[in-house]
């Protein structure tokens, strides 16, 4: 009885509610471009304020949008983007390489290539740049093969692990690389959560890659979100950071160059769905607008907004950053 | 059992490590039991001799119980910074309730006919209170300590939380990393620890109570 009358009813009204979408959302326009692209996002604060940026880029070029923000961590996004429950959200390189594709960065970049590229002989931004273009072609063409899924471009930030220091303190011993606080780490406390002394991608990777002092460097170890509160108490000199909270440029730290790239790059970009670009080809062009602007600074310091004493919201620290920069309303 | 194989082993490679993190764990729990016992003990048996005020203030003591103890351990860090210090006062008043209530139970339920009949044979308060008192009280102070020691070692992991290294550590580590053989090589240790405290104090109880049985 009741799912007869359900069919019955719904067979009348999808048709109907069908065309009055039609009709009012988008007088004129073609089918194929009435696809509501919903936009997902980790869950954190970047990813908050990234996802907001994708939604108001869209819904400046008069595309449909649904809000599908925070959604929990990387494995969980990747699962709802891959069934289509979401059509895009900002994911980092190295996240992708080793958590999504499990691989690590020697299978990208050879085995052959830590003793290859000599500690002080190669200039090192280039080659840190060049490992970061490695990961994203790596990346993005293993996303296409196994998920059909397109990489944008990627952005210059790089949300890296990283050690950052007061600017007093590397004023003061003329450091500006990790290689260079190695020689007097045994003389230091590091602010860090509490997994950091048994990870591979944490002290263990540090003391294997720059050994020397990080043998006897003193962990200090705390809940998360109290990593710079240590630092800023004078309880410890080096915090492990993330390479664009805004907890770096609110408090002025100098972020510490991984000289020897110990940690994989973590370059920001949108994955999305095909479809959308099939839908909306202009898509394309208008992210990789907004995504090769956001460096380093530009994310530490809009996450600042959110994070710091500010508190803004991070959808008007998107749109903010969107107008001002003409990326929306133009 | 597989588990157990490679929780022992990775110990076994990680030696000299665990042994820092156990001795660490032990050493914070110990000292804030030794420091809870001389502080509560005593504040138990003075609130069981004010009439109202004590089971008021042990009643308002006991509502520290409401507080998790993952948000009791945070309390000192605004004043004292991160370190032993704060994590050692936090374990000391984690161990508050149990002590002071059982203390304080356990001085006003001794038979107050007990107490007439000292008093009748000729002993001076201090007398009662050694001799006929605290011994008639005991087991009942003990349950309390018991119980605060094994909050003081459960929750001396979440000094990792604040700058302290305990097995917290490999307990964080395998919650970060969702990986078991960490999750277990903090975690069955402090079962083990656990349960020594409570044989051990099990043993003292029957020791110190043979009058009334």
């Amino acid at each position: 009885m009741v799912t007869r009358r359900t069919v019955i009813k719904s067979s009348v009204a999808v048709p109907f509610a069908g065309g009055a979408l039609l009709a009012a959302v988008r007088p004129g326009s073609i089918a194929a471009q009435d696809l509501t692209v919903i936009v997902g996002s980790k869950d954190f604060t970047e990813q908050f304020i990234l996802g907001n940026m994708y939604i108001q880029v869209l819904e400046d070029m008069g595309i449909a949008t649904e809000d599908s923000t925070n959604l929990g961590g990387t494995q969980i996004a990747q699962q709802a983007l891959e069934a289509g429950d979401i059509h895009l959200y900002p994911e980092y390189t190295g996240t992708g390489l080793t958590e999504v594709l499990g691989l690590s960065v020697d299978d990208v970049l050879g085995g052959g290539a830590t003793p290859e590229a000599s500690p002080v002989a190669e200039a090192t931004p280039a080659a840190s740049g060049d490992a970061s273009q490695a990961v994203y072609d790596a990346v993005k063409t293993a996303y296409m093969e196994q998920f059909g899924l397109v990489w944008l471009e990627r952005s210059p930030a790089n949300n890296t692990q990283a050690l950052a220091v007061k600017r007093a303190f590397s004023e003061e011993n003329g450091i500006t690389t990790i290689s260079q606080l190695a020689e007097m780490a045994g003389d230091l406390i590091i602010s860090a959560p509490a997994d950091f002394p048994e990870r591979e991608d944490g002290l263990l990777g540090l003391q294997r890659v720059y050994n020397s002092g990080f043998a006897d460097i003193e962990v200090l170890p705390v809940a998360p979100g109290l990593k710079y509160q240590a630092l800023q108490d004078d309880q410890a000199q080096v915090v492990l950071a993330f390479g664009t909270d805004g907890q770096i440029a609110g408090f002025d730290l100098v972020v510490l160059e991984d000289d020897l790239s110990l940690w994989p790059p973590y370059n920001i970009a949108p994955v999305v769905r095909q479809e959308v670009l099939d839908a909306y080809p202009d898509v394309e062009a208008r992210f990789n607008d907004v995504t090769t602007s956001l460096t380093d600074e530009v994310l530490s310091d809009l996450n600042w907004r959110v994070d710091g004493d500010a508190r803004e919201d991070p959808a008007d620290v998107a749109t903010a950053y969107l107008t001002d920069n003409g990326f929306i309303g133009g | 059992m597989t588990l157990v194989t490679s929780v022992w082993e990775f110990i076994r490679d990680n030696q000299d490590r665990f042994n820092d993190l156990l001795f660490s764990h032990i050493h914070i729990s110990a000292s804030a039991l030794v420091i809870a016992v001389l502080l509560y003990v005593p504040l138990g048996v003075m609130f069981s001799r004010m009439d109202r005020i004590g089971s008021s203030a042990v009643g308002a003591l006991s509502s520290l119980r409401v507080i998790p103890s993952l948000a009791l351990v945070f309390v000192f860090v605004p004043w004292l910074g991160f370190g032993y210090r704060p994590a050692l006062l936090a374990l000391v008043l984690l161990a508050a309730p149990p002590i002071v209530l059982n203390t304080f139970a356990g001085m006003r339920n001794v038979d107050a006919s007990v107490i007439e009949a000292a008093q009748g044979l000729g002993m001076s308060q201090v007398q009662v209170f050694r001799r006929v008192q605290l011994p008639l009280a005991f087991p009942v102070m003990l349950a309390g300590v018991r119980s605060a020691s094994v909050e003081i070692v459960a929750s001396a992991t979440l000094a990792s939380l604040i700058g302290v290294q305990t097995l917290g550590q490999y307990i964080f580590t395998g919650i970060s990393l969702l990986d078991t053989t960490y999750l277990l090589a903090g975690g069955l240790p402090i079962v083990a620890l656990v349960l020594l405290v409570e044989m051990l104090f099990g043993g003292v109880e029957r020791l110190s109570t043979p009058a009334t049985r």
